[in-house]
């Protein structure tokens, strides 16, 4: 089975138009005629990625990220790095084919990050309010208690909160990736997401968390990781790819968290 | 059970004391301000302790003397400046920080300071206006989500409660907050830099001509985490990608934050480095990859704000000699971030 024709499925199934303006949703590696005997959806194509997937004879990876560590994944950037050129070696002895999904990803309803994000952190679709928001309305709790269930519930070693942990919160807004909303949404307690720039953004969430814990103001941010926030939706992916491309094997293969953190104490 | 943030940090970065944990060890008292900064005074070029020397000088003065001295052309179009009080302000202390944080504003009115110069915004945006900006969706960074329609704001939506409790600390204490970033950065050697190797006592152990690199006698990641959790005074904020029993030597710094292309350039003649924030699908990824490659190598990283409060100590020693009489000092943040265990 050719990785073209793959791809075709995936377009005509998507729901929503394909852009062909995108930049990130395009081959990495390989190309429409390579020759396809699985695939591997994942967050990350990291090295070990690609030889876990190889390994288990899966030579096609859909990531939702970027392969080449900068998001148009320009080669040109890292050209001249050592590990780059490991990399290359690895997935052209393996022939492997790599197509990105994300813009499409968050464009298809549902967008399978926030369904995987919400259920590997315990957030039922029952509480979301109104249906579609990604905004949670929980029974009332602490954010130490909520954050303490969070890293329980998606086993984020790397987690990070900011914000007064005995606030009472009960409203949950989600967000994925590193597209939150800002904290300061007058119906949000708690932002919980993938990655956040710190601060001189748009919005900076998390020093707004740390002054209202001053001002006695109820509002958090949980941070997951980038990693931890879009990963598990690729499971879904792994499944809807599955019922349209019943020829090839498909499975997630998790690049997992890479970061590790000490405790607070 | 609550994380307890208030342990393990050295007097020098003491922070910001939580606010369910505060001592008053972890504050100044007018008294120890002024015993600091009468040592100050004393220094070789400063004016004695006179009251009427610091008096003289406003807010306004201040800024004037800190353009015409920071070393670098003043840009035009510049995150720097006045972001809040009246420039006519008669000048009673100056307090250096990462962020002037409400935490932050409280201790220096406890110290008697009457302006904070700042790294980051104050009003939590680039903007930084004292006024929250127009709602809107999420940002739509790469690489981000498609953004999701935001929900209709409420007719007539209530004030936002922690621009009000800020701006109202600022009006009642007649503060005066000067944002100092982009032109401190660009000082040679950078200042960040050098403060966060100070904080770390690795000044002596400086790669010759490069305030970003140091060899430092072998330690482990471990007992790299555990020097900047004791020298920082951050802990839930460290995050790190490698083995905790890798040995490091050579030490590379990437204070505030960075993108890719400086993790590329640093990583390779270095045994770890230590960031102030990165883009995870950049530098995390990077440094995740070199250490499959069998390079025995780490990424650390303490968070922006945390990076960026040593060379704000730095940057209190420089303004001592820009506003000479004036007492000057830094405070630190102390680390936004706690982690549940």
């Amino acid at each position: 089975m050719k990785a073209g024709e793959i791809i075709d499925r995936i377009k005509k199934q998507l729901g929503v138009p394909w852009r062909d303006a995108t930049y990130r949703d395009t081959f990495k590696s390989g190309g429409p005629d390579s020759e396809v005997t699985g695939i591997a959806t994942t967050a990350f194509v990291s090295l070990d990625v690609i030889r876990t997937a190889t390994a288990a004879g899966l030579n096609m990876i859909i990531p939702h990220e970027d392969t080449f560590w900068n998001d148009r994944d320009d080669q040109a950037v890292v050209a001249q790095d050592a590990v780059y050129k490991q990399k290359l070696e690895l997935l052209n002895k393996h022939n492997v084919v790599v197509f990105r999904i994300h813009d499409h990803m968050h464009a298809q309803r549902p967008d399978f990050t926030y369904v995987g994000s919400a259920r590997a952190i315990g957030l039922d679709p029952k509480h979301e309010d109104p249906p579609g928001s990604h905004r949670f309305v929980i029974p009332e709790t602490t954010l130490a208690a909520l954050a303490a269930d969070v890293k329980h519930r998606s086993g984020a070693r790397a987690l990070r909160v900011v914000g007064d942990p005995r606030a009472k919160v009960s409203r949950i807004r989600l967000g994925v990736g590193y597209a939150s909303p800002p904290i300061n949404a007058a119906d949000i307690d708690v932002l919980i997401s993938g990655e956040q720039q710190e601060s001189d953004g748009t919005f900076d969430s998390q020093p707004y968390a740390l002054d209202a814990a001053e001002a006695g103001v109820a509002k958090g941010i949980i941070l997951l990781g980038h990693t931890i926030s879009e990963e598990a939706g690729m499971l879904e992916m792994a499944q809807w790819i599955k019922g349209f491309v019943p020829e090839v094997p498909v499975q997630l293969i998790k690049a997992e968290e890479p970061l590790w953190g000490p405790a607070s104490r | 059970m609550l994380p307890e943030r208030g342990g393990d940090r050295s007097p020098a970065t003491h922070a910001h004391g939580a606010w369910y944990n505060r001592t008053p060890m972890t504050r100044l008292s007018r008294r120890e301000f002024a015993a600091l900064t009468a040592a100050a005074a004393a220094a070789p070029f400063a004016f004695g302790p006179d009251a009427s020397a610091a008096a003289a000088l406003t807010a306004k003065e201040l800024l004037d003397r800190i353009t015409a001295q920071i070393g670098v052309a003043w840009k035009a179009e510049t995150v720097d400046g006045l972001k809040a009080g009246d420039p006519s302000t008669a000048v009673t202390g100056i307090v250096t920080t990462a962020m002037a944080s409400l935490g932050v504003l409280k201790r220096a009115v406890e110290a008697g300071a009457n302006v904070v110069v700042t790294s980051q915004p104050t009003f939590y945006a680039k903007a930084d206006t004292r006024t929250p900006p127009a709602p809107r969706g999420p940002g739509g960074g790469p690489p981000g989500a498609a953004p999701a329609a935001p929900p209709p704001p409420p007719a007539a939506a209530p004030p936002d409660a922690v621009y009000t409790a800020k701006n109202a600390f600022i009006d009642q204490h007649k503060l005066v907050v000067i944002r100092l970033n982009e032109h401190w950065k660009l000082r040679d050697p950078d200042p960040q830099a050098v403060g966060l190797a100070q904080a770390m006592g690795w000044t002596k152990h400086q790669v010759a001509g490069n305030a970003k690199r140091y060899d430092v006698p072998a330690l482990t990641v471990d007992a790299l985490v555990a020097a900047l959790r004791k020298n920082l005074g951050v802990a839930g904020g460290i995050r790190v990608v490698g083995d905790p029993k890798t040995s490091l030597r050579r030490i590379g710094l990437l204070p505030g934050s960075t993108p890719i292309q400086a993790s590329l350039e640093l990583m390779p003649e270095v045994d770890a480095i230590v960031a102030g924030e990165v883009r995870e699908w950049e530098s995390v990824e990077y440094a995740r990859d070199q250490v499959a490659a069998g390079n025995r190598k780490a990424l650390i990283l303490v968070g922006r704000i945390s990076s960026e409060d040593p060379g704000m100590r730095v940057c209190a020693d420089w303004l001592k000699t820009v506003a000479p009489g004036v007492p000057v000092r830094h405070i630190g943040v102390g680390d936004p971030y706690w982690r549940p265990a």
